[in-house]
């Protein structure tokens, strides 16, 4: 009678097992896919909102290049408009005759001009 | 008129879609490192009775998601048309030109991760407390990709992302610390009990050659 009764006890004790191990897996299956929807929701949210970012022109690093150029922009035409004030008045020796004739001619054809207004 | 504007949106972006993967990838690499750390956290300290299990797949899906993150963060980094960087700029550090200090951060940390992670599944091999031992260099691989994204990424600059970060970060250093004030004592405990078994043995062979 006994030894019978335990191989039915070691059968159910068995079979318990078993279903423990089938609910655990099952458990650790579902936990994997959900990890995997998180991670995947994580980068699509993440995507959205730098998208969002750049698509609304709020970008830091396109914001921050942009005022680069516009810097560089900026201080590339006040080189040139300095470079061309200083042509016309006589920055440069050489070109210190040049620029003192030019510039008595064209008093002399304003004088001229307002004469004619005038006349 | 709607089409238009998408149109324009389309072509605004387009040439910045690798860029922008990299980005979103990185960041979810952020999080997903962050969780897993702080699961693996609560997993080697008391605070959490039972469930152990399902952590450790949480732990080792967390861990594998976050190298899949990384994955994707550098080989997207690939087909940007502005940086253009080779294969050996995004895995070999101190090869690449650009923020090199922080981008070989980024590439040791993966690097770290990566191994560190993988070794799990050879922890029968190299010797479970070995391998335990080890498995705690993974927080210092997290602490310097934390480093790297603060140091170079794009969006470090933004309230948004400074607040994610520290509301990612923050639990895993709490639970770091509640974990090394919980094992000091019992270091301690240990040791003590250590110096007296051998305190212990001690006498007990001078007793014998006493005898």
């Amino acid at each position: 009678m006994k030894p019978s009764a335990r191989t039915a006890e070691q059968l159910d004790a068995r079979a318990l097992a078993r279903r423990h191990r089938e609910a655990m897996r099952r458990r650790a299956r579902r936990i994997r896919r959900s990890v995997a929807g998180f991670a995947l929701a994580l980068f699509a949210a993440a995507f959205l909102v730098v998208y969002v970012q750049l698509a609304s022109g709020n970008d830091p690093a396109l914001v921050a290049n942009g005022a680069k150029r516009e810097a560089a922009a900026l201080s590339a035409a006040s080189d040139t408009e300095s470079s061309a004030a200083s042509e016309t008045p006589g920055g440069g020796e050489q070109a210190s005759g040049e620029s003192s004739s030019s510039g008595s001619e064209a008093s002399s054809s304003g004088a001229s001009a307002v004469t004619t207004s005038q006349s | 008129m709607h089409t238009t504007d998408a149109n324009i949106l389309a072509t605004a972006v387009g040439p910045h879609l690798f860029w922008l993967a990299s980005r979103a990838a990185g960041i979810a690499a952020l999080l997903l490192s962050s969780v897993s750390v702080c699961v693996g956290l609560l997993i080697g300290g008391r605070l959490v009775k039972g469930h152990r299990q399902e952590l450790r797949v949480t732990h080792e899906a967390l861990s594998l998601a976050t190298l899949a993150a990384l994955g994707v963060h550098g080989v997207t980094l690939l087909g940007d048309a502005y940086l253009h960087p080779s294969l050996g700029d995004i895995a070999i550090p101190f090869l690449s030109g650009y923020r090199t200090l922080w981008t070989s951060m980024g590439i040791v940390a993966f690097w770290a991760l990566l191994a560190l992670g993988l070794s799990y599944y050879a922890r029968t091999r190299i010797g479970v407390q070995r391998w335990r031992r080890l498995h705690r260099f993974a927080a210092l691989a997290w602490i310097l990709g934390i480093a790297h994204s603060l140091g170079e990424g794009t969006d470090a600059g933004q309230t948004w992302f400074l607040a994610m970060t520290a509301l990612a970060v923050a639990p895993a250093i709490l639970l770091a610390l509640a974990r090394l004030l919980d094992s000091a004592p019992v270091a301690r405990a240990g040791n003590s009990n250590a110096i007296a078994r051998a305190r212990d043995s001690a006498a007990v062979t001078r007793a014998g050659v006493a005898r």
